[in-house]
């Protein structure tokens, strides 16, 4: 299209490169210039060690300071450069409005209205249906969707799986005897079977804990729940969810690590500081004949954080 | 807008009536009583599984336990000088039968010490606990030992001797722990209170997990198998197997992490990580930004 | 045409126009393309460069360490709670039965070249990410930037600070460590205490009962495709609407409403912004190098009965567990249903209320102020002191809030009781707002009141001379204020080929003042 060799930019309004606006802020460019050649080699010394280091497999901190000093040095002098050696101006520009005139937004603004306005207005059954089938389609669409995105909750959240005579197992399975707690110990048990799965860990976890007083009563009708100082109580916060893990046995607490809601063991585990609303609900042991611990039943209230359904 | 003097002289009590509703809400129902129900009755510890079992000429169990952990039993030539070391040092709050002292009514204030094996006296003496500088402390810090190991050794013997109980002293051996088993095991029994990376934490009414970053092998131990403190006791639910594995991981791993990545920033996790992005990224880079630009 | 083929290098350099092969390739764009005139103006563009401008900028280089550093990791990283038997390089994991996420994540850090590097720089950069986001955001705020025509890109970023916050717990959680899987956890627990729908949202959103196997790879397609994508046309949207409405500045000399005075997009603002984003990458990989994140390996795999103390969300999501720390157990237990008050006010309710109020503030300021005008000069915070006392109020809640999620760690740091400190931050969350408006508001009036504040002084150099009579003489300008006395003018079209070499220290420009 166009012939270069006839072309020169005769047109262009020019400026002397000693108009004070095309100055470098430096005062002494030539020192500027030093400086940034220098911030350069050395960006160019790092980058080539980066490279060095990550073809050896260095250190990961050997790579990043390498990278990172590189990167840095190569900045530095960038920005040095356009800050103390290009021209400085200041430069103005006009802000054009962006808004148009009242024509033609008048003229816009009847497009949608005056030609949506026909259409739709003389046609309104047509319009009608229209605007009925989409939005049914909308609600529909919505629910296979949701419906494919996971179960319904039903009831699971309000159960455990203790049931009467479940054994209470450990973290490797064995399960627990009469004998295996002294006094001020706890353990974290699981209804046997469950101890390696996401249920048993994530709902079934119960910490077992031993005090001194033996059959003690936490609360009143719970007098034959804690055979020989056993104390179990679910690991789940009433809170968020989190294993209440942190037991404290002189002060007798178990203590939630994520907020700190702190719960008293000697007295039903009702909570005694922090956020927590409900106790942690008291799981009703036996022993049985051969010494092992035993649940009489399941928890008498769901376990772990609160929800609409919970009654 | 000028606002007269009687309106300014509103803002401030407006403010704080309505300051004061929320704050008496809030802090009323932080319901943080004071909690005295001491429930401490250490004896009878568990017996610890064994394997080896050493007698003296006289019959009496000297030392006991498995190629994991050996409990030793301090000597018993060393009753005399423990006996004159605790009239010095501990009779004054423990009594001079090491029976404890009640006071005021609170069971645990100066506890009895009998019956409680020596790996509890050593333990208590030797981690600086005790003698405690300040006897009112419920909760003594750990600092450094005033006794002597020997000297800690011998109280041990002779508090043992009013009543010989378990657990004894233990050493533990390392050369065939497993790491992971007790990295697992650290994870599922002690990190609750004394963090994943062992730095401790403040508990329920004042009371804190210490530190693990500095603490010997056989503290350790003691402090598993006789609970100090409001820390459980762990006994028949590890084994000498299992404690062996924690302790290896907590002298390795938790005393010398490896950090990889560069600093550890004293393992307080997000927190620290926070500061340092906001302080030395975000501001750091700021200072940067305000080199580039332009101040007017 | 002719056969006249140029076969001199002189000729062929003419033959190719005064451009040389650069316009050559150029005019060729602009036959398909016609970007010459649209081009030109870009290269024209003019963007004011105070350093306050530039907050924005570490954001906005950040998120693009973000993209580069996280297609890295998505290379090695396996979206899957499967188990398996870890055995690799750091022994304290080995033959630990973990899932192949986690393994995965151990795997990039130790085994892959560099991996260990990428992720703590994409860490690292998350947080600036989101720390650099506020910052500008109050940056926005003070100086009156949102107003009228801007509401828009207001709005925009607020999104984007939304996604970033919702993007970052995602990522942190994929790993599938101790401390993040208690972090999902948490969230799970959360949707769950919404009122009505709270069971069915939990068990759509992560696929059933808590933990399940669908999370972890829901939470990856969310942090690595749909979230981001998201991300990156809002970004877009909002670069391109800071280009269209052009760059807001402050006042001063010669600066209106109808103009804007500063760098030319090419070379200067090009230079400076390029050397810049080095320069944030610079930094993210110094402090990935020497300082040490979220190391996954300590915390072990997440099990649902493990727990560590000390567990903190990262700074992003600080205020709301601070929130949800410091909130009484209040809740509502009746007719057969409860609504955990306890969750859902504190960490839905309230950060609801605050972002509601920050995309509202535009039109509340409106209806207050009654000023609809279109504003390109930014306000002084001194001058708006009802803003600015209104903006530091909620910023003084926050920041309580975000030193309230750490109770745990200060009682522990002061060997206080973490009853008093939970009770400390309870009156401070609600007196520090309180106390801070009218202590702001009182400080902007002193500050209107005192005039030449903010301008720096220069020094006067007195002397005496012969004759007894005391001289004044300014001293030397600042070099940063040299050409602030300069009229601005429009960007040239032509530097026209000076004979001169410009001279040692002719780049002063010495102004009287």
């Amino acid at each position: 299209m166009s012939d270069h060799e006839q072309r020169t930019p005769v047109e262009l309004k020019g400026l002397a490169a000693n108009d004070p606006h095309l100055l470098p802020a430096s005062k002494n460019p030539k020192q500027a210039e030093r400086v940034i050649a220098v911030c350069f080699v050395l960006g160019i010394i790092f980058v080539a060690a980066f490279g060095a280091c990550f073809w050896i497999n260095a250190q990961p901190w050997k790579i990043g300071a390498t990278l990172g000093a590189g990167l840095s040095f190569l900045g530095i002098g960038l920005v040095a450069w356009g800050k103390y050696l290009m021209p400085q101006g200041p430069f103005v520009e006009e802000r054009h409005q962006l808004a148009n005139s009242q024509d033609d937004r008048d003229a816009f603004a009847a497009a949608i209205v005056q030609r949506g306005g026909d259409v739709v207005k003389r046609r309104k059954l047509l319009g009608g249906l229209l605007g009925a089938g989409l939005g049914i389609f909308g609600v529909v669409a919505m629910f296979p969707l949701l419906r494919s995105l996971g179960p319904l909750p039903k009831k699971t959240l309000d159960s455990t799986d203790w049931r009467k005579g479940t054994y209470a197992v450990d973290i490797t399975g064995r399960r627990v005897r009469v004998g295996d707690l002294a006094v001020g110990s706890i353990v974290t048990v699981y209804p046997e079977g469950t101890q390696n799965t996401d249920r048993g860990q994530a709902v079934d976890q119960t910490v077992l804990i031993r005090i001194s007083n033996e059959n003690f009563t936490t609360l009143k009708g719970r007098e034959s729940w804690g055979p020989q100082g056993y104390l179990a109580y679910s690991k789940l916060c009433t809170h968020l969810g989190c294993p209440v893990g942190l037991y404290e046995q002189e002060l007798q607490v178990l203590v939630c690590p994520c907020h700190q809601s702190t719960f008293n063991v000697l007295n039903g585990a009702v909570p005694e500081f922090g956020p927590a609303p409900r106790p942690l609900p008291q799981l009703p042991l036996y022993i049985d004949a051969s010494g092992y611990i035993r649940a009489q039943a399941d928890y008498d209230q769901p376990v772990g954080p609160g929800f609409w359904e919970r009654s | 807008m000028k606002t007269s003097l009687l309106q300014r002289s509103l803002i401030l009590p407006t403010l704080a009536l309505i300051s004061l509703g929320p704050i008496v809400l809030f802090v009323g129902s932080a319901n943080a009583s004071g909690h005295t129900q001491y429930q401490t009755t250490r004896k009878n510890a568990g017996t610890p599984y064994s394997s080896i079992v050493k007698k003296n000429k006289s019959g009496v169990v000297i030392s006991y336990g498995n190629s994991a952990i050996m409990y030793n039993a301090p000597p018993s030539t060393l009753d005399t000088l423990g006996e004159a070391l605790f009239m010095q040092n501990c009779a004054s709050c423990h009594g001079a039968k090491a029976n404890g002292v009640p006071a005021n009514g609170v069971s645990a204030a100066y506890p009895d010490l009998v019956g409680l094996g020596p790996a509890t006296i050593d333990f208590w003496i030797d981690s600086g606990r005790m003698p405690a500088a300040d006897p009112r402390v419920v909760e003594a810090p750990r600092r450094f030992a005033r006794l002597t190991p020997d000297q800690a050794l011998a109280v041990a013997a002779w508090v043992n001797s009013l009543d010989p109980s378990l657990p004894d002293i233990p050493t533990p051996s390392l050369k065939n722990a497993n790491v992971a088993d007790g990295a697992a095991l650290f994870a599922l029994n002690c990190a609750a209170c004394h963090t994943i990376e062992g730095d401790g934490d403040a508990l329920a009414n004042s009371t804190f997990a210490p530190s693990l970053r500095d603490i010997p092998a056989f503290q350790v131990v003691e402090a598993i198998r006789t609970g100090p403190g409001d820390m459980p006791r762990f006994t028949g639910n590890l084994s000498d197997y299992q404690v062996r594995d924690i302790v290896d991981y907590v002298t390795t791993e938790i005393q010398h992490p490896q950090n990889p990545g560069g600093l550890g920033l004293g393992g307080l996790g997000p927190v620290a990580e926070g500061f340092v992005a906001l302080l030395l990224g975000v501001g750091v880079l700021a200072l940067v930004g305000f080199w580039v630009g332009e101040r007017e | 045409m002719s056969v006249d083929v140029p076969n001199t290098r002189r000729a062929k350099a003419q033959a190719k126009g005064p451009f040389g092969s650069v316009g050559k390739i150029l005019d060729e764009l602009d036959d398909r393309l016609g970007v010459a005139k649209g081009g030109r103006t870009f290269m024209d563009k003019i963007f004011p460069d105070h350093w306050s401008f530039m907050l924005g900028e570490i954001a906005l280089y950040s998120f693009v360490i973000l993209l580069v550093t996280g297609v890295f990791l998505t290379l090695y990283y396996i979206p899957s709670s499967d188990l398996v038997t870890y055995h690799g390089s750091y022994l304290p994991l080995n033959g630990m039965r973990v899932s192949e996420a986690y393994a995965s994540t151990v795997n990039l850090s130790f085994a892959v070249r560099g991996g260990l590097l990428m992720r703590q720089m994409h860490h690292w950069s998350c947080d600036i990410f989101l720390g650099a986001i506020v910052v500008h955001m109050a940056r926005v705020f003070f100086t009156g930037a949102f107003r009228k025509p801007r509401e828009l890109n207001w709005s925009i970023g607020l999104t984007l600070l939304t996604l970033a916050i919702i993007n970052g717990f995602l990522g942190y959680s994929l790993p599938d460590d101790l401390i993040s899987g208690t972090g999902i956890r948490i969230a799970y627990s959360i949707v769950l205490a919404m009122p009505v729908v709270g069971t069915y949202i939990a068990f759509w959103l992560f696929g059933g009962n808590f933990p399940g196997t669908a999370i972890i790879p829901r939470f990856f397609i969310l942090h690595v495709l749909i979230i981001p994508g998201i991300m990156l046309a809002l970004v877009g949207a909002h670069l391109y609407l800071l280009v269209r409405q052009k760059h807001t500045q402050f006042p001063g000399k010669g600066r209106t409403e109808k103009n804007v005075v500063g760098s030319p997009m090419f070379p200067v603002f090009m230079a400076k912004t390029t050397g810049f984003l080095f320069i944030v990458g610079g930094i993210t990989a110094l402090l990935s190098a020497f300082a040490q994140i979220n190391p996954i390996w300590q915390f072990g795999p997440y099990e649902a009965s493990r727990i560590s103390y000390a567990v903190q969300p990262d700074l992003y999501m600080a205020f709301l567990d601070g929130a949800l720390r410091i909130w009484p157990s209040w809740t509502f237990h009746s007719f057969g249903h409860t609504i955990p008050f306890e969750v859902f006010v504190p960490a839905i309710v309230f950060p609801g209320l605050i972002f509601g109020l920050c995309y509202m503030w535009p039109t509340i300021e409106r209806i207050f102020t009654k000023d609809n005008e279109l504003h390109n000069l930014l306000d002084r915070p001194i001058n708006r002191p009802r803003r600015t006392a209104a903006g530091v109020s909620v910023g003084m809640l926050i920041a309580v809030l975000f030193f309230a999620s750490s109770t745990d760690v200060i009682a522990n740091f002061f060997h206080v009781s973490l009853e008093e400190v939970l009770i400390a931050m309870r009156v401070l969350v609600v007196i520090t707002p309180l106390i801070s408006y009218p202590v702001t508001y009182k400080i902007c009036k002193e500050l209107q009141a005192s005039k030449g504040s903010g301008k720096r002084k220069v020094a006067n150099t007195v002397t005496r001379s012969e004759e007894g009579e005391y001289v004044a003489t300014p001293a030397p300008v600042y070099v940063d204020d040299m050409h602030s006395d300069l009229a601005a003018m429009e960007v040239p079209r032509f530097i026209a080929p000076s004979p001169d070499e410009v001279e040692e220290g002719s780049g002063t420009r010495v102004v009287e003042r």
